[in-house]
């Protein structure tokens, strides 16, 4: 489908130098009309730094950018948008509690008698865009009432209504729900038929495969290859991304288990608005295995963490811990009782982002020994546990005294877990423990739970990655609306436990 | 999900309603008890109230929460004026409560008010807090009657009280704005500085013997034929212009807010600014410019209070208006509407603290804090709860 003669726009030799770094060296990319091309590559390859220079949100220090083949001085986002250039950013620029129709038409508003807004029209040309590319939005919603998905398509209508021919989509799927994302890919695939050209910047391999036509690798700052899809493999794709090989499959022994030691019966919980969010949940969970909680976002996950933690005071039902009663322990208790808990959200429960990695390193034993005596603490052993550590556990990027949140994505992560496995857990909750990260580090972390599990420990793992389900789990619990749906042995296909996922069917809880 | 929720609401909109008559029934408890009505039983009010009472309960068992309490709240409150109200004697409320003057005294003071409100709601919609609205009032109050009195015009004074107020706001919009300050922090400075600006000049200008007697005013508007009749001749008969013209402002300010593309992305600048720097607007113009105008119109306000109702200058006249003001956008949920009928409710406790005063000055000066009282409950969110803009005070950073 995509025409090959005519490129819509051409980077040539983009360099770009912050202190220090070379974000960018002298990369070359270039874009065809009516394909999608993919640009993959680690957190920190420069993905984001070249999109933001071809949107004018950055300067290229060398190097010349050509559309039409004319060269072409980018300043300004506006000046982008004047170029037909649209990007949704990975964090939506949406007004929430705007309209969904005021958001598309904010700076280039229909007007009555050049004074008055003209809202009618507003919602008839963001109906008219959102049919000819057979998507479906409410021009009267507040954004904030709609979902994720939906929001993603109103980002999508901005550009259009800009008249976009180019649309940077900066990893898209990375807030979305599988299903979302396939939406996603539908609606992609309709503008390109529609003679759109998008650039899609992402990290994981199998959705570029799906939808890209072209594939550029970027790594460290230089194009390392571009490659058409068809004959490109994941094996092949992660080699060039990271430089090495890449075991995208965790390999593991059947899991040799023992004692129960966490045990949940009819819990209930209540969600911040009051209404029930985790609706008589029963498992267990037995020292040597690792069993993975499925779900769309949203179906009582996190508020399951939150009792399973001591965060959140369940409404009924009971949890014990090793045959120890903690319906009702506090979060401290669960600690104390041998429970880790890696957060789904690292920068706002995980760290403290303004303290240093070591104090995050003992963040849960700073009072006790031998890090603190008769009250004082001890900034010596503090360091010493923090250089053991962040070696023993590769983090880069930042030595005991770094802020965390100097780190990328990846390496914050790691510290996470290094403090919660240290601490010898006998329960481990891992809550989304790869969101966010790239191939490298998804290899590393799944290591290390499996590690957990042969050691073990009892891991609870609670993920929206099927792909992560899938290789890490040796049982497979569904949560949707607030329940468990179905159970599930390793050797479940995607499409068994998506059907799961969205309420399809029911299966008796073993 | 959605028909869900449209079926909670329309379950939800009878009780919602009961609890809004109550309140309205809870105030016609004290109405009653007042003139032209006065009745002298007290079972009257008590009666009444407690229908207010009743409604508010009612609703509380259907889940209605802060606006049922409030039903219950105001049915009490009626009762408890209502029967002061008939034990003390006619010829007291008489003088108290004639409601033709009340009226017309009412939107004397709640018009200062209206203008520093108006203007501190678009600078507020513009994601930046405007404390300093007291010093531009002040600062509005002292070049009004410099300008009148050099010029010899009113008009001239307001032009010049309005060039005052926007110097006082640029200075302001400079510090917070581009070089980013705290904006409380640089609010209370202008405060202070326009308190010492105009202090200096005053003693300067005037010295001793304060403004002239004769300065220009601003004119108030006679209509023909309403001077007879009672009601309407002492509520709206002799208006000063800058009230007249408040109403228009009040229009102008909604329409443009909520209707014009100007309004849509002065809201978004103060929403998301973010978001709209990325479709090419200009977060900072766009503050500069609601600043300035939040200080044209607090100078405006300003002017009317010397030029337009007093007729002279003192040192620090304003006396707290510009945070009176401050607190009506609050109330009135940063809406001009709203900010217009908090001004009101203000300016009519004001009136009413006045006319207390003949027979108890305390009760006088309890009603003086009372727009402050009503800030407090409307922050708790007692009649829906205030949501300001999302980036209000957040000084914004080009990248």
């Amino acid at each position: 489908m995509a025409d090959t003669a005519t490129p819509v726009l051409e980077l040539r030799g983009i360099t770009k130098r912050f202190p220090g770094v070379v974000a960018n060296d002298a990369v070359d990319f270039d874009l065809r009309k009516g394909e999608v091309h993919a640009l993959l590559g680690e957190n920190g390859a420069g993905k984001s730094t070249l999109m933001n220079i071809l949107y004018g949100l950055y300067r290229h220090d060398e190097g010349e950018i050509l559309l039409h083949g004319k060269p072409l001085d980018i300043d300004s986002p506006h000046e982008a948008i004047a170029a037909g250039i649209g990007m949704v950013h990975q964090h939506f620029m949406l007004i929430p509690v705007m309209t969904v129709a005021e958001n598309i038409v904010l700076a280039s508003e229909p007007t009555r008698g050049n004074v008055l807004l003209d809202m009618s029209a507003a919602e008839q040309r963001v109906r008219e865009l959102a049919e000819r590319f057979k998507f479906r939005v409410d021009p009267r919603a507040r954004v904030e009432d709609i979902t994720v998905g939906q929001q993603q398509r109103v980002e999508i209508l901005k550009a259009l209504y800009r008249n976009a021919d180019i649309l940077i989509l900066d990893e898209p799927t990375a807030v979305l729900t599988p299903q979302e994302a396939i939406e996603l890919f539908e609606i992609l695939k309709e503008l390109v038929a529609h003679g759109m050209s998008v650039i899609f910047i992402s990290h994981k391999l199998n959705e570029v495969l799906e939808i890209a036509d072209r594939i550029t690798v970027l790594r460290r700052g230089k194009t390392v290859a571009t490659v058409p899809r068809e004959g490109a493999t994941e094996a092949d794709l992660a080699r060039m991304m990271v430089g090495r090989d890449v075991l995208l499959r965790v390999e593991k022994q059947p899991a040799s288990t023992g004692e129960t030691l966490l045990h949940v019966e009819g819990l209930r919980v209540v969600d911040d608005r009051g209404l029930e969010a985790v609706r008589d949940v029963s498992l267990e969970v037995r020292a040597g295995e690792i069993v993975a909680i499925a779900g769309v976002d949203g179906n009582g996950q996190t508020e399951l963490i939150d009792a399973l933690t001591g965060l959140r005071r369940p409404a009924e039902g009971r949890i014990t811990v090793g045959g120890r009663e903690m319906t009702h322990a506090s979060a401290h208790q669960f600690l104390e009782e041998g429970v880790g808990h890696i957060p789904e959200d690292r920068h706002r429960r995980g760290l403290v982002l303004e303290f240093s990695l070591a104090e995050n390193l003992v963040l849960h034993d700073y009072a006790k020994r031998p890090y603190a005596t008769r009250g004082f603490m001890s900034p010596r052993r503090v360091l010493d546990k923090a250089r053991r550590l962040l070696e023993q556990f590769d983090v880069r990027g930042g030595t005991p005294s770094t802020p965390a949140s100097a780190l990328s994505g990846g390496n914050q992560q790691k510290v996470v877990i290094a403090r919660e496995v240290d601490r010898d857990p006998r329960v481990l909750i891992a809550a989304q423990p790869t969101r966010g990260l790239d191939v490298g580090a998804i290899e590393f972390v799944h290591r290390r739970l499996v590690e957990q599990r042969d050691a073990g420990k009892a891991v609870l793992l609670i993920s929206l990655e099927l792909d992560e389900v899938l290789s890490l789990a040796d049982r497979i619990l569904v949560i949707y609306e607030g329940r468990i749906v179905g159970e599930f042995g390793p050797s479940v296909t995607e499409e068994e436990l998506g059907i799961a996922m969205t309420g399809g069917r029911r299966e008796a809880v073993a | 999900m959605n028909a869900f929720a449209g079926t909670v609401d329309r379950y939800a909109q009878t009780p919602r309603r009961v609890a809004w008559a109550g309140i309205v029934v809870g105030t016609l408890a004290f109405w009653l008890a007042l003139p032209p009505v006065q009745a002298r039983a007290p079972w009257v009010p008590i009666v009444v109230g407690l229908l207010a009472v009743a409604c508010g309960i009612w609703a509380l068992t259907r889940d209605v929460g802060r606006l049922a309490w409030g039903a219950v709240a105001v049915g009490l409150i009626g009762i408890g004026l209502g029967v002061l109200a008939t034990r003390s004697s006619t010829g007291h409320l008489g003088s108290v409560v004639t409601w033709g003057s009340l009226i017309g005294s009412t939107l004397v003071w709640a018009t200062p008010l209206a203008y520093a409100a108006v203007g501190g709601m678009v600078n507020e919609r513009s994601g930046v807090v405007n404390i300093g609205l007291e010093g531009m009032m002040l600062a509005g109050a002292f070049f009004g009657c410099l300008g009148a009195d050099k010029f010899g015009s009113w008009e001239m004074g307001l032009l010049i009280a309005a060039a005052g107020g926007a110097g006082f706001a640029l200075l302001f919009a400079f510090f917070a704005i581009h070089l980013r300050a705290d904006q409380i922090v640089g609010g209370t400075a202008i405060n202070f500085l326009a308190l010492g600006v105009t202090g200096y000049f005053f003693i300067q200008v005037y010295g001793q013997n304060g403004t002239p007697g004769d300065l220009p005013r601003i004119p108030n508007v006679n209509i023909g034929g309403l001077h007879e009749h009672t009601f309407f001749g002492d509520a709206i008969g002799h208006l000063n212009i800058m009230i007249w013209a408040s109403f228009v402002l009040l229009i102008v300010a909604h329409v443009g807010l909520f209707h014009t593309p100007l309004g849509l992305r002065l809201r978004a600048v103060g929403e998301h600014p973010r978001a709209a720097e990325t479709v090419g607007i200009s977060v900072y113009a766009t503050r500069y410019v609601a600043v300035t105008i939040s200080g044209i119109l607090a100078a405006l306000g300003g002017a009317y209070l010397s030029i337009g109702f007093v007729g002279s200058f003192g040192e620090n006249m304003t006396a707290g208006r510009g945070f009176i003001a401050l607190a009506a956008v609050i109330f009135g949920n940063w809406r001009p509407f709203g900010a217009y009928a908090a001004a009101i409710l203000f300016g009519a406790s004001t009136a009413l603290s006045f006319r207390l005063a003949v027979y108890s000055d305390a009760a006088s000066v309890l009603f003086q804090a009372l727009p402050y009282v009503l800030t407090l409950i409307a922050v708790a969110g007692v009649i829906g709860r205030s949501i300001p803009p999302a980036a209000v005070g957040r000084p914004y950073t080009k990248q």
